[in-house]
């Protein structure tokens, strides 16, 4: 009887196996550290003091280097509170009205035979291809007319107004593929077509609207255009227009600069520690379907 | 047997009148929706493109001129020279990111696609930058780059490169390829995740039977994978188009300034937009000339979406998988 | 319990028509089952009963009511889905209990009432599970559960098994045969399978293309079908086609000749046959074929293919035909492929149907349809 053997062959494609795996993972490794280096440098530095911070930048802080310094010019001199409260309201009134008016206007596009319905699943989804950006101009005005010039109101409408079509966009192809014998039955149950709505179609589509909320969280929380142009007054600022205006002033001051990053970093990563797994389902899930 | 659950006690007439009152609840689901982004963005848009036909008079009113403004913008040798600037260093962003941003994160993607070990957490940490305003991105690449601080300087040096080192952003010459780098970084995950998420939506079995056909790994991914995620790398590209055009602004402003400095170098559309329109120090600002760079750029933009949809999303047939 | 009444009732999409005029009446407390080919309008028929699809002519009316605009709540009606449609994010409980709570019917009659259905279904021990938790047949019980609790008029089925395996199929079957004999409600069930028709129903409506094409018992539909189409959709394997030329009228019937059989005497009746009509098909059921001696049969055909079942065996034959011809013979049978056999089939078994599809009736009722029940 033959003992099987192993051949030259296989112990060279063996091989070829093994030195693949470790480029793969030379890459991805390489690249993974370009890419938090910076951040984790910055939130490094921000512990030290000024000689620390010059004389030794890629060392971690230590006894002889280690300071609050930056956190104390920041949280002394800046109204950081505010700017994060405003951005918290901000994003949260935001993603509320997106995902809510969002929902029910997908779920009558999908639900529903009207007339001009496709059109208006149309109308609703170019918003994906045309910047709100470009309406600055006459936003500005309309908001002047409207009284809402350096009020959060005026964000929180025009950021709406910018999460409404990726959000129709998504729940909409979602919202065809929920069965329409659960919505049926519930109608024989004797529900009124907003409770279907409240009661049946929403919490079906709950982890859909976790995706979208975490992705139109971000450029509504990052954003540096509307608030420096509708709402840039001290009590309005948000977070990103707060930092960007007191690094502005202190350029000079490397702690209080790297300390006010740090501040501005610190939640975004936070945020993404819990909600990560939830993002980047909401991506690939929206990719497979766009 | 007692009064059952769907013997209601309203007589039949009143019930029918419920039925009958129909379809409001459609209107109610659509409206709030529809008006918020009818009011906040699709007016605003109209408004634009109808002021830039106009111009304002030093009383407040304002005078209808036709295309005037597009050819002052156009043809004035001032606007001119500040138009195309703006509008060739986009050019030049957009060039940067398709072919730096785009192929890295093709090639991520593809690795990520095998399913390496810890795939997770490298996915995870690469998308880090994504998340980060770009503000933060701007001061944190401005401090490493800064020639105070000297951070790039010594790591150049410790691999041996150090007489490389230039302060690249203050430099006429690099500074716009500089800050389109910076843009790669912070973006490059948005197209890994796209392609990352098209590439395992390929089913098993098809990679098996290229397999079992005799096809190595590399062919695999250029003749199997490559023509199955083409739609995914058009939308890539065509976001990356529209980005470009607008999201710039906030790189540039930050790290830059509203001149898009060294001596507009960096100058973009989402810059000469804010300029034109909100003025800057010895130019008024013009709501109509602000008006016409902002339609401006919405027919780029439009022309850009015109040929994806009727080129490249024909062309790049969709496989039913 | 009550009785359901459809008075030409049309369906339009736009300017498709997809139901042409449907006229029926379901006596109280009777089980009749919706057949018909894929797309041919049961679903929707059902769907307009229930109140979920608006109807675009005619009428509906439950116990004497007309329903057209009354609400799918108000209807007195219950339905199961192919889907289950089981409630996600409530348990078994909450499910069967949800319409009853909207309703506003008091906690102590829910209760009574949840606890009789898991009785009967056999969920008891499955009340606080949510539906993921469960298996196929278990959910499907659960939707069975959550119809029955709501007491209703009439109990509509929209293919409520086609998601199970064969074997819980047969089960369920039998379970809601033993429902509808325990609560005698009306009970309209759609499926496309026709064993679960025959099975089931008290009347079988077959439906072809948006209209009936018949209405009766199992048994009437299987020996007596109005048509070609009906005779081909009930019974499996599926009724064999044979082109025959009328050659002429007697006492005993029509006298047909088919080739590869010579001519034959069926025992039917002409009317509304007109009189110069000469094309015909002939029919019979593989299960009504004898093999016979080769030497002395009346046809012969040379074996395809054998399909043996164990307990019976098909053989496709080649008789001449265009399509195979089938017969269902014993398990035990001999026959092997290439190998010629003789056929035979008894008279009142044969089948004829006019050149445009309609059969003519037989003379005689089958014995096993003593009295004879119209629709
Ligand atoms: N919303 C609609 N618009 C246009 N035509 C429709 C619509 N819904 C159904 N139809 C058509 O109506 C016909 C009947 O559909 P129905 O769903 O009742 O078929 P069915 O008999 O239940 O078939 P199956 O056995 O496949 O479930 C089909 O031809 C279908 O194409
Ligand atoms: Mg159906």
């Amino acid at each position: 009887m033959n003992t099987p053997v192993r051949t030259a062959r296989a112990r060279t494609s063996r091989l070829r196996r093994i030195s693949g795996t470790a480029s793969v993972h030379a890459v991805l490794l390489g690249y993974t550290l370009i890419a938090v280096f910076p951040v984790f440098l910055v939130m490094m530095n921000s512990f030290k003091d000024r000689r620390g911070i010059f004389g030794e930048p890629l060392s971690l802080p230590h006894a002889g280097t280690f300071s609050l310094e930056g956190y104390a010019t920041v949280l002394s001199e800046g109204s950081f509170a505010t700017y994060f409260g405003n951005s918290l309201i901000v994003t949260v009134a935001s993603l509320f009205l997106i995902l809510f008016l969002g929902a029910a206007a997908a779920h009558a596009l999908a639900e529903y035979r009207f007339r001009f319905n496709a059109l208006l699943k149309i109308y609703m989804i170019v918003g994906i291809m045309v910047p709100i950006r470009l309406g600055t101009v006459a936003i500005l005005k309309l908001m002047v007319d409207l009284n809402l010039v350096n009020t959060l109101l005026a964000l929180i409408l025009v950021y709406t107004a910018q999460g409404l079509p990726v959000a129709v966009f998504i729940l909409t192809e979602f919202m065809r593929t929920l069965s329409r014998d659960i919505k049926d039955c519930a109608r024989i149950d004797g529900l009124s077509e907003y409770r279907i709505f409240l009661e049946v179609v929403l919490p079906l589509i709950r982890p859909v609207l976790a995706t979208v909320a975490v992705f139109s969280m971000i450029p509504i929380w990052n954003d540096l255009w509307f608030p420096l142009i509708l709402a840039s007054s001290d009590a309005t600022k948000t977070v990103t227009l707060g930092v960007q205006q007191f690094i502005g002033q202190f350029t000079v001051n490397w702690g209080a600069v790297l300390a006010a990053l740090s501040i501005a970093i610190l939640p975004v990563l936070g945020l993404y520690a819990l909600f990560s797994r939830q993002l980047i389902a909401g991506i690939t899930s929206g990719a497979v379907k766009g | 047997m007692t009064q059952t659950a769907t013997d209601s006690a309203a007589p039949a007439a009143l019930r029918r009148r419920r039925k009958r009152a129909g379809r409001l609840h459609i209107v109610v689901f659509l409206a709030p929706a529809v008006l918020i982004y009818t009011i906040f963005s699709v007016y605003p848009l109209a408004e634009s493109l109808r002021l830039s036909l106009y111009d304002g008079l030093e009383d407040g009113s304002a005078v209808w001129i036709g295309l005037g403004n597009y050819a002052t913008l156009l043809f004035d040798p001032d606007w001119a020279r500040q138009f195309w600037n703006a509008f060739s260093n986009n050019l030049v962003l957009f060039f940067v990111h398709m072919v730096v941003q785009n192929p890295l994160g093709l090639l991520l993607a593809a690795l990520l696609s095998l399913a390496p070990r810890f795939g997770g957490a490298y996915r995870t940490l690469i998308f880090v930058p994504t998340l980060l305003s770009v503000v933060i991105v701007g001061f944190i690449w401005e401090l490493i780059l800064s020639p105070l601080w000297g951070v790039a300087e010594t790591l150049l040096g410790a691999v041996g490169l150090a007489g490389l080192y230039q302060p690249w952003l203050g430099l006429e010459s690099s500074a716009l390829v500089t800050v389109s780098l910076i843009s790669v970084w912070q973006y490059v995950g948005i197209p890994m995740m796209l392609i990352y998420a098209a590439l395992i939506a390929i089913p098993d079995e098809l990679i098996d039977a290229a397999r079992v056909d005799g096809l190595s790994g590399f062919a695999i991914f250029w003749k199997v994978k490559l023509p199955l995620i083409l739609p995914t790398l058009g939308i890539v590209a065509i976001l990356t188009y529209i980005g470009n055009f607008t999201a710039s602004f906030d790189l540039i402003y930050s790290i830059q300034g509203a001149l898009g400095a060294p001596n507009f170098s960096t100058d973009v559309m989402g810059t000469l937009l804010f300029r034109t329109f909100f003025g800057q120090q010895l130019q008024l600002g013009d709501v109509h000339m602000g008006a016409t760079v902002a339609s401006m750029l919405f027919f780029i933009i439009l022309v850009g979406v015109t040929i994806y949809l009727a080129l490249v999303q024909r062309r790049l047939q969709r496989y039913e998988m | 319990m009550s009785d359901l009444t459809l008075r030409n009732v049309i369906k339009s999409y736009g300017s498709t028509k997809v139901i042409h005029g449907v006229d029926l009446q379901v006596r109280d407390g009777e089980f009749v089952v919706f057949v018909g080919p894929s797309g041919c309008g049961k679903s929707t028929l059902l769907r307009m009963i229930a109140g979920l699809e608006s109807i675009t002519g005619g009428e509906v009316a439950i116990g004497g009511e007309i329903v057209n605009d009354i609400s799918p709540a108000d209807r007195g009606i219950a339905m199961v889905f192919q889907s289950y449609a089981l409630y996600p994010h409530k348990d078994v409980y909450g499910n069967m209990a949800f319409a009853l709570r909207h309703a506003g019917v008091d906690k102590a009659e829910i209760d009574a009432r949840v606890q009789r259905a898991a009785d009967i279904l056999g969920l008891r021990d499955l009340l606080h599970r949510r539906p993921k938790e469960l298996s196929g047949g278990q959910r499907q019980r659960v939707a069975i559960g959550r119809a029955i609790v709501r007491d209703p008029k009439i109990f509509l089925f929209d293919e409520p098994l086609s998601n199970l395996d064969a074997a819980l199929r047969v089960q369920m079957r039998v379970e809601i045969l033993r429902l509808h004999q325990r609560l005698k409600t009306t009970m309209i069930y759609v499926t496309h399978d026709q064993v679960e028709a025959m099975t089931l129903a008290d009347r079988i409506v077959v439906l072809h293309g948006g209209r009936i094409a018949q209405v009766g018992t199992p048994l009437e539909l299987y020996h007596h079908p109005d048509s070609i189409f009906v005779a081909g959709f009930i019974g499996s394997p599926k009724m064999n086609f044979l082109e025959a030329a009328l050659t002429g009228w007697s006492q005993e019937g029509a006298h047909v000749q088919v080739p590869s059989l010579g001519e034959i005497v069926v025992p039917v009746s002409r009317q509304g046959g007109s009189e110069r009509e000469t094309g015909a098909r002939l029919g019979i059921r593989p299960e009504h074929v004898q093999l016979a001696d080769p030497a002395t049969a009346a046809m012969r055909g040379e074996v395809l293919v054998v399909e043996r079942l164990g307990g019976e065996t098909y053989l496709h034959l080649d008789v001449g035909a265009a399509d195979p011809f089938v017969v269902k013979t014993d398990g035990a049978v001999s026959a092997r492929s290439g190998e010629h056999v003789g056929l035979a089939f008894p008279p009142h078994a044969l089948h004829l149907f006019s050149a445009s599809g309609a059969a003519f009736p037989h003379r005689e009722r089958h014995r096993t349809l003593a009295e004879p029940q119209g629709a």
